[in-house]
């Protein structure tokens, strides 16, 4: 009779499921990330900029942002290119990154610096030449990551913007890309909201990703085709999101029960943004990237958040699992 | 539609197992982490999850007439256990907890509307049997059991509201808390009506 008892119990333990979802796991990969950005060769200047044309190659030095798109090499790319993600009517994604480019030293012909892209920071070397009407660099990334590759750019005299390409040395999916970057210095505001004019949608990929069920066998280009084909789901957020600010005061309870899951994310991660966190999860990646203020810098923010921010972090994580839990299950929390 | 009403008992039991062993830190209590703070709160949370599960599991069994009529003192036994349940401990505890709901004056109204009812309808049923009126018994309990299985409706609601809707969870949460035990409530006086017509016919009418 007790060993009955005993196996029931156990049994009903192991029942979860059916109340709650017990694989829901909030992702947050600022606070889970263990790789230390190494800060110092990171120049990232945080003063009003003096904008200026380039008539030097001092002049070249500092911030330049803008999109990293992938080379078209026909108009078939351009049209139907099967690297460009769809989801739904009205809403695409051609493969484009913001990407921050930091030119941190010139001597004599001799250039370093690094990027800061989808969640990726890499120095660069190389070298700098000068014609009567523009400058030409030329820079390696080190090679020892799967993404690395050449960057090579000209800056004409009295442009105010960078040109070029950059080239993949592996085979990846995207081997050339192409970019124009204008000068842009990140200064953290704390203040800065959510703007509705660059607005892109957020679209939860991992969703698509569950109801279809992805194979696990697939390598890497099969599974960007897999997403490609299944992310048509998108999180709901409502307003609030462009009402709400978890940098500049202390959110209570009455702030955030009454959010979606999709607001919660979207107010968690707006901290980050606003620290200028380069998002490796594509989903959150694709939506910050589209806001005009964003500019990705860093790739490790962990000491930069300040005491509010901390504390609304862990209160949208808080009510972002229980929402994944028991929001569309039996059982409520 | 006594299996189906099994299954969500047998869910309800997982929720309540959820706080076994004796925990402040999960399901319902990580959005009740300042309520939790208080010895009352903490004493009325955990004798209603204790109990109330007791509570739809016992009066499960009352409608069921082969017990009624053939094991008189096991329906007298389980109905005691019933009873005692919700008027001693099921009951206060329910109405301490709905003034600290979630979802504000909306839904605390609801919730302690709901627990006034319940203690109300089953302290009737008590004193009905003991006067051995029988059908007013009946009745009572009809009422009883139903604001009981707000429990499940509650729930189910919620789910329901939840993949169809999509509404933002307190605005969910105000309009189940409403219609959890009210849609139960019309559907037992609809049947009390009907298993007793007498209640129809207008008492003056000869």
């Amino acid at each position: 009779m007790r060993t009955i008892f005993i196996t029931f119990l156990l049994f009903c333990f192991s029942c979860n499921h059916l109340i709650k979802n017990e694989e829901a796991k909030v992702e947050d990969e600022v606070l889970n990330n263990t790789l230390e950005e190494n800060k110092n060769n990171t120049s990232i200047t945080e003063k009003p900029l003096n904008i200026k044309p380039i008539n030097k190659a001092g002049d070249i030095i500092g911030n330049w942002v803008g999109w990293f798109r992938k080379k078209e090499n026909s108009e078939k790319d351009y049209y139907e290119d099967k690297r460009d993600i769809h989801a739904g009517e009205g809403f695409g994604w051609g493969r484009e990154n913001k990407i921050c480019l930091v030119i941190e030293k010139i001597e004599g012909d001799n250039v370093s610096g690094h990027s800061v892209v989808a969640g990726n920071q890499r120095v660069f070397k190389g070298k700098i030449s000068e014609s009567d009407t523009s400058f030409l660099i030329i820079a390696n990334e080190p090679g020892d990551n799967k993404y690395d590759g050449t960057f090579n750019f000209y800056a004409n005299k009295g442009d105010f913007s960078i040109n070029g390409k950059w080239k993949a040395f592996k085979k990846i999916e995207i081997q050339e890309r192409e970019y124009k970057l204008s000068r842009k210095n990140f200064i953290y505001n704390s203040a800065q909201q959510l703007s509705k004019e660059s607005y892109k949608r957020y679209i939860d990929w991992e969703k698509g990703e569950k109801e279809y069920k992805k194979p696990k066998n697939l390598t890497e280009e099969e599974g960007e085709e897999f997403f490609r084909e299944t992310s048509e789901e998108f999180v709901s957020a409502t307003e609030k999101i462009y009402e709400i600010n978890a940098s500049t005061a202390e959110l209570t309870k009455a702030d955030v029960e009454n959010l979606t899951k999709g607001d919660l994310l979207i107010i968690r991660n707006m901290i980050y943004a606003r620290h200028g966190y380069s998002f490796k999860n594509r989903p959150l990646r694709v939506f910050f990237d589209a806001q005009e203020w964003y500019i990705p810098v860093h790739t490790d923010i962990k000491k930069d958040l300040t005491e509010i921010e901390k504390k609304n972090i862990q209160l949208l994580l808080k009510y972002e699992k229980n929402a994944k839990e028991y929001y569309d299950y039996f059982g409520r929390g | 539609m006594g299996a189906g009403l099994l299954i969500f008992i047998y869910l309800l039991l997982l929720i309540s197992l959820q706080y076994i062993p004796l925990r402040n830190d999960v399901a319902f209590l990580i959005l009740k982490e300042n309520e939790i703070k208080n010895i009352h709160y903490q004493i009325a949370f955990f004798t209603h999850v204790y109990t109330s599960w007791f509570v739809i599991f016992f009066g499960f069994f009352q409608f069921w007439k082969t017990l009624r009529k053939g094991y008189k003192k096991l329906h007298l036994c389980f109905g005691y256990i019933y009873i005692s349940l919700i008027l001693c401990l099921a009951g206060p505890s329910g109405l301490v907890m709905s003034v600290y709901a979630n979802g504000g004056l909306i839904a605390k109204t609801s919730f302690i509307l709901l627990s006034i009812l319940w203690l109300y309808f089953t302290y009737k049923a008590y004193i009905a049997i003991r006067e051995k009126n029988f059908a007013l018994h009946e009745k009572y309990m009809l009422r009883s059991y139903a604001l009981t299985l707000s429990a499940v409706s509650l729930r189910l609601f919620k789910m329901i509201l939840a993949n169809t809707l999509q509404l933002p969870p307190m605005d969910m949460y105000k309009i189940v808390a409403w219609s959890s035990w009210i849609f139960n409530l019309i559907i037992a006086e609809i049947y009390i009506r009907r298993k007793f017509p007498e209640l129809t016919t207008s008492p003056t009418a000869p």
